[in-house]
């Protein structure tokens, strides 16, 4: 008979990939899936499930708390990655005109990229520290502020300095990407635009914007991904606190399983968080889906 | 043992029938050229020799061994892109040893064997250039040592001149002409241009739509085309057509009411199409015995021909655009009615309704 | 005329801003890293200090138990390995895996290709608990090979899918003509494809190694001594730590940030392109 080869082959070369993502993430996945259906613990999580159907996600979604921590995600998403858009296309508008010291400044975008999670968060935090801090100590010196505060104590702070912190490391991500757009459109376009008559204001709205739309919308569904999975930032800048008021679903997740030893219902939160992730990496499916046929 | 049949292969691309049902057999040492439309398969059928691709169905034989369910590497078959593909990061040397390499020969070995192939290529000044430093030729030239660095029995060439200029294509086909008769191999060339197929093919296979239509000697396909789609594609400008009937007798009736007394007899009353070449057309006389009449409507002196292009029929009635290669020049004007006949009685081709030729060789 | 030299001072003006934004959080954290403890916790605050210092540093970086540089240099270490080990697991599978995506496309294997983009964007609380449980009854946390083992949920779908981007660029002949040559395809990867695709292949390891520095989340969770800390969570210990000696935290930071950000610069140029590809090609 006919034999097929080639597709024996593909999937043969495939064969590594896919054993060590079915162990590292197919079946911890699928394990997630059931645990949040147990009343599991962390000690001895096999010895103590029982078996409780969806009670789990029925008290995840009536827990007023966790209702509070999605809030807080998407706050925190929300504001940031659109400060980030906006302060990104702006950067990249700059990056893109002739100017002296361009490349250095290009390069400079780097650092913060580069600079690991950590680092930064804890970077801002030294920054913001109510009593030795540089914030408050530049404010004050410059007459801006009467007296010192504890940024990231206050609760009506606190995600906002998170937020700052964010902004300042991931905005050269989308000033990158939009710049490398940027430097596709064809310059005879605005030469065209302009002896038209369009003014600036209009050339960035009929021209720029289009052109560079496709690759800002991936950056935005992609950074957009991973503020919803926000994590490291928030351990290190303020552990969730104060109050709670920087809890986010993961640093909720975590503390269910890890420091309350719940794993059945760290599950299920940890679910419910992966639905709303799905939804946005559907989104980021179609927009690569779409870009990938042009 | 190198001979090559194929019984009835199909190729089917996810829901495409893209060769539907090809035979085909090709001698040991014979060069056979592979023409046809674009999209007709002609690169698929080669893949598909090389194992490049696997068959649908049917079956492949390589001398007497079936080698259908064989990868391409245990086929021994070379091949000559039509982008060459060189490997950009090794040099002419590499790239001409990297087939003995992959064959576990031995670096002396290799060495005697990428000098020989050298040699008789001219590569030799050009051994530690990568292919980025060398000329288009050059390229096409390393391409194909590297096909010849293992002796192959069978070598494959898709278009392998196409991106070669005018004057460097004459050269290289000359090349390739000798390199078939000193190495004896076979050889299967896939081609556009008429020049290449009509002077180097021993054979060649008029393919359309994934089904081959003729096989034959380039004088044999230009002298009895087996079907109308054979005698528009075989020739250079393509044959002129007309459509005419035959009368009571069976001889060809044409559109002027002149029977053209036809050596064998068609069936009565059926309609068909008469073709004739461009070079067998020939002006004639304006005495009324010319076969057709038409007006000039462009001129194309090259010195040695004349192309003259026509609307031209028998008679007033159903005229057609033609093409008409006279030799030497010719002294016509735009817009000037000439009238034509045709050189001698072989030069009419004729097909039935459904394209098949029904006029016997004689 | 005018509007143009305008336009320059409003260009330099931002450009000048941008440069303080960007530069000044950085500065001040080294600042910092060459200050006394006495001198940041001194008021008012003072732009720089009197005795610049590298006390911090050589706390950090001298060895002797029972002190910072302890846990510190270990994490280091530790660091170091587990990036190596994980980057060097993941390409090894995401090269065929590439390669297969690439060059021998089928519907079924284009669903798993966005299958597998879609878990390496899943968010880690997803997996971690399962992993967690079975980590904990091997006996493998706190372990190397825990984190190892773990990190490639994360380093290989993003390395195949970068290293499938790039295979896509080159032209289909020059895996074939391998084949045609006698190669298998292990061997048309070894030979041909490799070798064209090696800045995409420095790209992947870079990139991955930059991605395993970085990650916190697992390594906080799996480990708990200087045996297997990884820096970051060496890091935020000391962030957290009783005694803050802000000096020594800031050395710290400006150590464990000196590798990744020496390495995006080196690769400055492909990172922007891998990036700029990644988004407008998807
Ligand atoms: N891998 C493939 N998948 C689907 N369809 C294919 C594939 N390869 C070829 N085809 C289709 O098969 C048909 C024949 O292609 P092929 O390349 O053999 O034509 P060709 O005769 O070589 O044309 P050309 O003269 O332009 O080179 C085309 O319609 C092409 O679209
Ligand atoms: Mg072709």
């Amino acid at each position: 008979m006919i034999s097929h080869r080639k597709t024996v082959t593909a999937w043969l070369l495939l064969t590594p990939m896919i054993v060590m993502i079915l162990g590292v993430s197919g079946y911890p996945l699928i394990k997630t899936v059931y645990y949040s259906m147990t009343g599991a613990k962390l000690v001895a999580p096999e010895l103590t499930d029982n078996w409780v159907w969806f009670h789990n996600y029925i008290r995840a979604l009536s827990s007023a708390n966790f209702r509070e921590a999605i809030w807080h995600t998407t706050y925190f998403a929300v504001i940031s990655v659109g400060v980030e858009m906006i302060i990104g296309v702006m950067v990249a508008l700059l990056l893109n005109e002739v100017f002296v010291g361009r490349t250095l400044l290009r390069a400079m975008l780097i650092l913060p990229l580069a600079l690991p999670t950590v680092v930064n968060a804890m970077m801002w935090r030294l920054i913001y520290n109510p009593d030795f801090g540089a914030l408050n100590a530049l404010l004050v010196q410059f007459g801006m502020l009467d007296a010192y505060r504890s940024w990231l104590g206050d609760p009506a702070t606190a995600l906002d300095m998170v937020i700052v912190a964010d902004v300042w490391k991931n905005f050269p991500l989308v000033a990158l990407i939009a710049l490398a757009a940027l430097q596709t459109v064809p310059k005879d376009l605005y030469e065209a635009a302009t002896l038209d008559g369009a003014g600036m204001w209009n050339r960035f709205w009929r021209i720029t914007l289009p052109a560079i739309m496709g690759p800002l919308s991936v950056a935005l569904v992609l950074r957009t991904i991973e503020a919803f999975k926000v994590f490291d930032i928030i351990y290190v800048m303020t552990r969730g606190g104060p109050a709670s008021s920087t809890k986010t679903v993961s640093f909720y997740v975590y503390q269910e399983a890890f420091a309350y030893m719940r794993v059945g219902s760290g599950a299920s939160y940890a679910l419910i968080v992966v639905l709303i992730s799905a939804c946005l990496i559907a989104g980021y499916m179609y927009l690569i889906r779409k870009h990938g046929e042009a | 043992m190198s001979s090559i049949s194929l019984s009835n292969v199909t190729k089917t691309f996810g829901a495409a029938n893209i060769i539907k049902g090809v035979d085909l057999s090709i001698e040991d040492g014979e060069l056979v050229v592979f023409v046809g439309p674009s999209g007709c398969g002609k690169s698929t059928l080669l893949r598909l020799i090389s194992g490049l691709e696997e068959i649908t169905s049917g079956q492949i034989h390589l001398g007497k061994k079936r080698v259908d369910h064989l990868s391409a590497a245990s086929r021994d078959i070379a091949m000559v892109f039509q982008s060459y593909a060189l490997y950009p990061h090794m040099t002419v040397a590499e790239n001409i040893g990297f087939p003995l390499k992959m064959a576990g020969k031995s670096k002396a070995e290799i060495e005697a064997k990428t000098n020989e192939i050298g040699t008789i290529l001219q590569l030799l000044p050009l051994f530690e250039r990568t292919p980025k430093q060398l000329s288009g030729g050059q390229r096409q030239r390393v391409a194909i040592g590297r096909a010849l660095a293992r002796d192959p029995q069978i070598i494959l060439l898709d278009e392998p001149l196409s991106n070669l200029d005018a004057a460097l294509r004459v050269d290289m086909r000359m090349e390739l002409a000798r390199l078939h008769r000193d190495l004896k191999a076979t050889m299967i060339y896939v081609t556009h241009d008429q020049v290449e197929a009509m002077t180097m093919a021993d054979r060649i296979v008029v393919l359309r739509d994934g089904i081959v239509e003729q096989v034959g000697s380039p004088l044999d396909l230009y002298l009895t085309p087996v079907n109308q789609f054979v005698a528009g594609f075989i020739g250079s400008p393509r044959m002129n057509f007309w459509d005419a009937t035959t009368n009571e007798n069976g001889d060809l009736l044409l559109p002027s009411g002149t029977a053209l007394s036809l050596p064998r007899k068609l069936t009565a009353h059926q309609p068909v199409t008469v073709g004739v070449r461009p070079e067998h057309l020939v002006l004639a006389a304006d005495d009324g015995t010319a076969a057709l009449q038409g007006t000039v409507l462009s001129v194309e002196h090259l010195g040695s021909d004349t192309f003259v292009q026509l609307h031209c029929g028998f008679g007033d009635p159903a005229q057609v655009d033609i093409n008409v290669r006279f030799a030497g020049i010719v002294p016509v004007r735009i817009g000037e009615r000439v009238n034509l006949s045709v050189a001698s009685l072989d030069n009419w081709h004729i097909f039935d309704a459904e394209g098949i030729r029904v006029e016997a060789a004689q | 005329m005018q509007t143009t030299l305008a336009k320059k001072i409003c260009i330099y003006l931002a450009a000048a801003l941008l440069a303080l934004v960007i530069a000044l959080p950085v500065l001040w954290l080294f600042i910092m890293s060459i200050s006394s403890s006495t001198h940041l916790t001194t008021l008012p605050l003072e732009w720089w200090p009197d005795s610049p210092t590298l006390e911090n540093y050589r706390s950090l970086l001298i060895y002797a138990e029972n002190t910072p540089s302890q846990s510190f240099l270990y994490a280091i270490r530790n660091s170091i390995f587990i990036a190596l080990a994980a980057t060097g697991l993941s390409i090894c599978a995401a090269i065929p895996a590439a390669y297969s995506f690439s060059r021998m496309p089928g519907p079924r294997r284009k669903n798993l290709l966005y299958a597998v983009i879609a878990i390496f964007m899943l968010p880690p609380v997803a997996l971690v608990l399962p992993l967690y449980t079975v980590m904990s009854a091997l006996g493998l946390l706190n372990t190397h090979f825990a984190l190892i083992i773990v990190y490639c949920s994360i380093l290989l779908p993003f390395a195949t899918w970068l290293l499938k981007s790039n295979f896509d660029t080159i032209p289909g002949d020059l895996d074939e003509a391998p084949i045609i040559d006698g190669a298998n395809r292990l061997q048309a990867i070894w030979y041909v494809i490799l070798p064209i695709a090696r800045p995409a292949l420095g790209a992947a390891v870079m990139m991955s190694v930059l991605l395993a520095w970085d990650e916190f989340f697992y390594g906080l969770l799996f480990t708990n001594d200087i045996r297997s800390k990884t820096i970051t969570v060496a890091i935020a210990d000391l962030a957290a730590g009783r005694v803050a000696d802000y000096g020594l935290i800031s050395a710290a930071g400006i150590l464990a940030a000196v590798p990744p950000v020496i390495l995006a610069f080196f690769m400055q140029k492909t990172l922007v392109s891998g990036l700029a590809s990644g988004s407008v090609k998807g």
